[in-house]
């Protein structure tokens, strides 16, 4: 059933693409800017300077992390929607127990990241463990706790551990260690990127040519065999959704110690929800999500020159990236409709 | 008439002439085209040649029923053709439209009843009358009888039969020879996508029919060595249900080197007694397997690990990952055991004790025939020294090559030594291969036979549910 989520060949892609020049085009004519002014406001915002391409690839990164996430979840037949509440849990765990414990950077940079990673994957498991314990929708599941994890984080973060230093709904700066060096001079382009790419390839890997891969790929595949094959369904929902919460909060917590230096109930415009698109149309594949996230994130960061620039409200990035979730989607329905 | 998918010529070049009253029997081997054909006589699928001319409605009753299980019988059989009143169903007349339906054909279903409640024989009724009431002059029937009990398909035929009397043409596309020759006045076989040859019934044999399906001789099955079977399997008061299945108080035990044959219609406790051995549901009262007492809330991991392995009844849903390739179907089951690295071998292996075609491990397992996928399923629970084989309706829906082979494999195993519980609908398959027959008639034994005991009609009263 899973496989009628992925883009199939270059239609898809097609499809795809004229979605978001269509729509776009049209949704900017609507705004009264010529799309071309538009679009090359958009393309010059992403790729014009050394630091816009740096921001490109911020965004891309930010993107990446929850897209592998949902990746994960999606293979194993689990529709996590929930990655934006694991993301800012993620965060949030990171965000405060950096600025809380003061520690040497080889300390404080991996326990910042671990915590984030635990934060998310706590987030994600509760969902894998409801599927698992009670057979409850996980869809409806991860869908309400983005809503309790946005609410827990701002009750946390201006109540119990409210932090001196911390702005409103914010927590404190980290301190130097705990942040993760640039890669690129003046920019916010951090070694979160590479660390994205690498961990890509790991579950690639991880899914293609281990045991563990194997089964979370029957069980999303096909689950009555998985489970006739000695699988166990539960076990896998649970363990496929804490690493799909552990990569979306880990995608938190290189948010919080590389761009912005702090938690900030705001930190993601949404990255949770736009990486479901990222994950569908890079065919639910680690390699080819990687080139999914660089599409996405080339529209994130391009929208906010074109914003600027063409005056082209950025909500048509919003609006384009909506439809492709519609469009994929509403492609799975009509197909499973077709082989029923 | 022509059509190809991909590279596969499905039909090429068949002309075909149904005649008013006549039935009609179109026999082939599983991928001989005959469903395709069916299809593009209806018009669901469009030839890439030739022509079909047809006087009236054509009317294509499904092989897998294509009913809504959450709907009214009434409502499938009017759906989209629903009597209206204004911008309302009327209800009253639409339930007399389908009651009238059914005595005029004597297809008697009540028409208020939910269909996901209906036996299996009954729904294939509203099925029927679903075509019935677009009035169809050509009646394309695709493998109708498959999940029928004996006494279904007389009544079922009596009932087509009646039909042609009225002056439809009707076109059975089946598998089983003893219908084609009992019921048709003219058969075609068709093989690799062409016509090989038309008969009138009257004039041929099933052994000939079945000798040009083929392509040649039909393989004879492995022969049955003689031996003393060893205790294996010793079920006590087997009580489990999956879904809507009961099986009560099953006590019954199956020899190392031994098949025995469950006869019975579908849906008497088959699936909850094959789940049970499987591991998938809980069951209560004592099974004993190899001298130690199988637990009733075992994983199937655990039952694999013992040495049991399941031949499951739907193979699309239960046994095969259809995206994946042979290779990687070829391990499922295995797959903590048996290294990435040897995924392959194991394809290789099934795809040369089993004839699998394409002999290719890396070739997709949903574009297979349902043949070769099923040879891969059985192949896979034969490889890795079973003890205990529940083979559940193991030669479903395929051709007669394929399902000789398969029953041959079966009885090679027992020679071997293992444990092998054959389910199955098709008292044929179970007369030709069982040592001993139980029959199963309401998720109760009710009878046992042993080979040279086995006595046709008794067991066909059994499984009706007359003591």
């Amino acid at each position: 059933m899973n496989a009628l989520w992925r883009v199939r060949g270059l239609r898809d892609l097609l499809v795809v693409i004229v979605l978001v020049f269509g729509v776009g085009s049209i949704a900017m004519l609507l705004a009264h800017v010529s799309p071309i002014d538009g679009f090359s406001a958009l393309f010059d915002g992403a790729f014009g300077t050394w630091e816009e391409i740096a921001e490109t690839l911020v965004q891309t990164t930010n993107l990446l992390f929850p897209a592998l996430g949902i990746a994960v979840a999606f293979r194993a037949g689990m529709f996590n929607i929930g990655a934006e509440g694991q993301l800012i849990l993620g965060g949030f765990a990171a965000g405060w127990l950096g600025a809380q414990v003061p520690a040497p950077a080889w300390i404080a940079i991996p326990m910042v990241l671990i915590a984030g990673a635990l934060a998310g994957g706590v987030w994600g498991a509760i969902p894998g463990f409801l599927r698992a314990r009670f057979g409850a929708n996980e869809v409806i599941a991860t869908l309400m706790l983005n809503v309790i994890a946005v609410l827990l984080a701002t009750y946390l973060v201006t109540g119990p551990l409210i932090q001196a230093g911390g702005g409103a709904q914010e927590t404190a700066l980290l301190p130097k260690a705990a942040q993760l060096g640039d890669l690129v001079p003046d920019s916010r382009l951090t070694w979160a990127f590479p660390l994205a790419l690498v961990l890509a390839f790991a579950l690639r890997w991880v899914l293609q040519r281990t045991v563990f891969g194997y089964e979370l790929r029957a069980a999303g595949e096909a689950p009555e065999a998985a489970k006739r094959a000695g699988i166990d369904l539960g076990r896998t929902a649970l363990v496929a959704m804490a690493i799909s919460g552990a990569l979306a909060g880990l995608g938190g917590a290189t948010i919080v110690t590389g761009v912005l230096h702090r938690f900030n109930v705001g930190l993601s415009p949404g990255y949770g929800f736009i990486g479901i698109a990222v994950a569908l149309v890079g065919n639910l594949d680690p390699l080819w999500i990687c080139v999914a996230a660089l599409g996405f994130g080339i529209l994130q960061s391009g929208g906010i020159a074109m914003q600027a620039e063409a005056e082209v409200p950025k909500q048509v990035v919003s609006l384009v990236t909506g439809l492709v979730i519609i469009a994929l989607a509403g492609r799975r329905v009509v197909a499973s409709r077709r082989t029923t | 008439m022509r059509r190809r998918f991909g590279a596969v010529q499905a039909v090429d070049g068949v002309d075909l002439e149904l005649l008013p009253g006549e039935i009609h029997a179109l026999v082939g081997e599983n991928g001989a085209g005959k469903s395709t054909l069916a299809a593009i006589a209806y018009g669901a699928v469009r030839p890439d040649e030739g022509t079909i001319e047809a006087n009236g409605v054509v009317g294509l009753v499904h092989q897998h029923f294509k009913l809504i299980d959450r709907l009214r019988v009434w409502e499938n059989v009017l759906l989209n053709r629903e009597p209206r009143k204004g911008w309302t169903i009327d209800v009253p007349a639409a339930r007399e439209r389908v009651r009238s339906l059914g005595t005029r054909y004597g297809l008697d279903v009540d028409p208020d009843v939910l269909v996901e409640t209906l036996p299996v024989g009954v729904k294939q009724r509203v099925e029927l009358l679903r075509e019935l009431d677009r009035e169809p002059t050509v009646l394309l029937l695709d493998e109708p009888t498959a999940a029928l009990a004996p006494s279904e398909i007389a009544s079922f035929f009596t009932t087509i039969q009646d039909l042609a009397a009225r002056g439809t043409a009707i076109m059975v596309v089946t598998h089983k020879l003893a219908e084609v020759i009992a019921y048709s006045q003219r058969v075609t076989v068709m093989r690799h996508g062409r016509v090989v040859a038309r008969h009138q019934t009257a004039e041929t044999t099933a052994a000939e029919i079945a000798r040009e399906m083929v392509g040649g001789e039909v393989p004879p099955l492995a022969e049955r060595e003689m031996r003393a079977p060893q205790p294996l399997l010793d079920a006590r008061g087997l009580t489990a249900h999956s879904g809507t299945s009961v099986l009560h108080e099953a006590t019954f035990t199956v020899g190392a080197g031994e098949i025995v044959g469950i006869a019975g219609v579908e849906g008497n406790g088959q699936s909850a007694l094959a789940d049970a051995l499987a591991g998938i549901i809980p069951f209560g009262g004592t099974l004993l397997f190899a001298g130690t007492a199988l637990r009733g809330d075992d994983s199937p991991a655990a039952r694999i690990k013992a040495g049991v392995r399941v031949i499951p009844q739907d193979r699309l849903r239960e046994a095969l990952v259809l995206d994946w390739s042979v290779r990687d179907n070829a391990a499922l089951g295995r797959q903590r055991t048996l290294p990435l690295a040897r995924f392959d071998a194991a394809a290789r292996e099934i795809i040369e004790r089993f004839d699998v075609r394409p002999p290719n491990p890396g070739a997709i397992v949903g574009a297979l025939s349902g043949g070769n996928q099923q040879k891969i399923v059985v192949g896979r629970a034969l490889l890795g020294a079973p003890r205990l084989l529940v083979a559940y309706q193991p030669t479903r829906g395929i051709d007669i090559g394929a399902a000789a082979l398969v029953q041959s494999r079966l009885i090679e195993a027992r020679n071997a030594g293992v444990g092998v519980l054959l389910i199955s609908f098709e008292l044929d398959e179970i007369f030709a291969c069982a040592d001993r027959v139980l029959v199963i008639s309401d998720g109760r034994f009710v009878g046992t036979f042993a080979h040279d005991e086995i006595d046709r009609g008794r067991i066909g009263a059994l499984m009706a549910g007359h003591a």
